[in-house]
């Protein structure tokens, strides 16, 4: 089974992945912020009984991890590939996290909520990724007690989360937007609307990839198909933008880029994962637009999630960053 | 002036550290301020943004010595973090919480799915007719204010019922 960074929408391939998150909580049972050991240890075993083991059409078996005992490498490159946030990886005591085989579905447990459920998937595919995510979240209301009130709907450690608790986000390859200075208006509309862009890692990062993340804001007073949708259309219309944006590009200015990159990808010796993310990011457009006929589709995405930093680590061990440069430049010349 | 820490982009964020006479001074551009830990020079960030709406509450109201009976936090542990303590605290604080929620969400009411053993009992028709009865109460009592919140809700949800 493939990871979302590997599996590229044919016909959408802007649209880089699919994520749904939705933020669930135990009735009766303090936030995590205020629970005790005792409390977060019985917590995390109540949830591995339902989960652990369970098997799920489209995405295989989930399993338990115990992430306290998980290497702080291992952790990082986990928020690399985007399947825990930042905060969690920091975060100290008993944690865990339930995740499926191709890690399409990954389970924060005891991070800002009990439950943190996230369906990520390649590709343009939110509704697929709310199915899983419906009937995991099925499983969970059956065994557990799930807090909610009629008016408030989900309840959640931050209030700005109350309602659906669902963020549904887009991650969107936008090189020419981007160049064009465009994005910040973009941006500035959205929010009229109740979404967000954001850098590739959320709140606060850049993205030196072009990649960024469309989500919705809104979480009260509006269904979760609701948003869902009208993120889907948001989206739809950013693309057709970027699209034509390319359309009006010059086709020998745009190529000579494209094998710049290209070139220089397949001879450094050394590569910053900087450098590496903008020069991903143009081969990806060359894919993109049919220049780069030979390079399949999914390994500019690939390349880019493995060859980060923790990423590296993760396999070759604690390194100096001049090594992990070494090594970054070396695997790329490799595999493309 | 441009960034002192990447040269890139021009310097928005200026700081001033005064540190036993020493006078330090640094201009960065807001992508380096917040990776160097300025990013939150003005004090916005959601918590603290949060912390201030719940704020406003607290120091309306008397001094609050009631605790949740789940989780053992006070309002004020809630207004200072901008975070709830449990799901029991949302009834518990009801009351004080609902203001600030307003505020940040407008009057919305949920309108999306609900855990299963919920899914009979709240259905948008049962909400409205839920509603209804407590229009029809608040009327006989003349309470004329929470009347028309209630008639508001009720159209709202009217609004979406047609829409679904």
């Amino acid at each position: 089974m493939r990871n979302w960074y590997e599996n590229v929408d044919a016909l959408n391939p802007l649209v880089v992945s699919s994520r749904i998150r939705l933020a669930r909580n135990i009735k009766g049972v303090p936030f995590p912020k205020r629970m005790n050991t005792a409390q977060k240890e019985e917590t995390l075993k109540s949830i591995k009984d339902l989960l652990d083991g369970i098997s799920i059409d489209s995405v295989g078996t989930l399993k338990y991890i115990d992430m306290e005992a998980v290497p702080e490498e291992e952790l990082f490159a986990m928020v690399e590939r985007h399947i825990i946030s930042p905060d969690f990886a920091k975060k100290a005591g008993p944690k865990g996290i339930v995740i499926s085989e191709n890690e399409a579905v990954s389970i924060m447990l005891l991070e800002e909520d009990h439950i943190r459920l996230q369906v990520i998937q390649g590709g343009l595919k939110l509704n697929e990724a709310y199915e899983i995510a419906k009937k995991i979240e099925l499983i969970l209301s059956k065994g557990l007690t799930i807090a909610f009130d009629s008016q408030l709907g989900y309840l959640t450690e931050c209030p700005t989360n109350l309602g659906t608790g669902l963020r549904a986000s887009l991650m969107l390859h936008l090189p020419i937007l981007e160049g064009s200075g465009s994005l910040s208006t973009i941006a500035d509309s959205v929010s009229k609307i109740g979404l967000t862009v954001r850098g590739m890692y959320g709140e606060g990062s850049r993205s030196h990839a072009s990649l960024y993340q469309l989500s919705n804001q809104v979480t009260l007073g509006i269904s979760e198909q609701a948003a869902i949708d009208n993120l889907t259309a948001i989206a739809n219309q950013i693309v057709q933008k970027e699209l034509s944006a390319r359309e009006n590009l010059d086709k020998k200015a745009l190529e000579d880029s494209v094998y710049r990159a290209l070139g220089t990808l397949r001879y450094a010796r050394l590569l910053t994962s900087e450098e590496m993310m903008k020069l991903i990011s143009s081969v990806k457009l060359g894919v993109e637009m049919g220049i780069l006929e030979d390079i399949e589709s999914a390994l500019p995405m690939s390349l880019l999630i493995e060859t980060q930093a923790f990423s590296l680590q993760k396999t070759n061990g604690r390194m100096t960053p001049s090594d992990r440069d070494i090594l970054r430049a070396s695997i790329i010349r490799e595999r493309l | 002036m441009m960034c002192e820490n990447c040269g890139k982009n021009p310097a928005t964020t200026h700081l001033k550290t005064v540190l036993n006479g020493v006078v330090e001074e640094k201009h960065l551009c807001s992508y380096c301020a917040a990776n160097n830990g300025y990013g939150n020079v003005g004090g916005l960030s959601l918590t603290n943004m949060l912390a201030s709406m719940f704020g406003e509450s607290v120091s309306r109201g008397k001094p609050i010595s009631k605790r949740c009976k789940c989780c053992g936090a006070s309002f004020s542990d809630i207004a200072q973090s901008g975070r709830v303590g449990c799901s029991e605290c949302y009834t518990t604080f009801r009351n004080e919480l609902l203001p600030s929620l307003n505020r940040l969400h407008g009057k919305a009411i949920h309108i999306g799915n609900t855990p299963v053993e919920e899914k009979n009992e709240d259905s948008l028709e049962e909400r409205i007719k839920k509603l209804k009865k407590q229009l029809a109460d608040a009327i006989k009592a003349e309470e004329f204010e929470k009347a028309a919140e209630l008639r508001d809700e009720i159209r709202g949800l009217e609004g979406e019922e047609n829409n679904a």
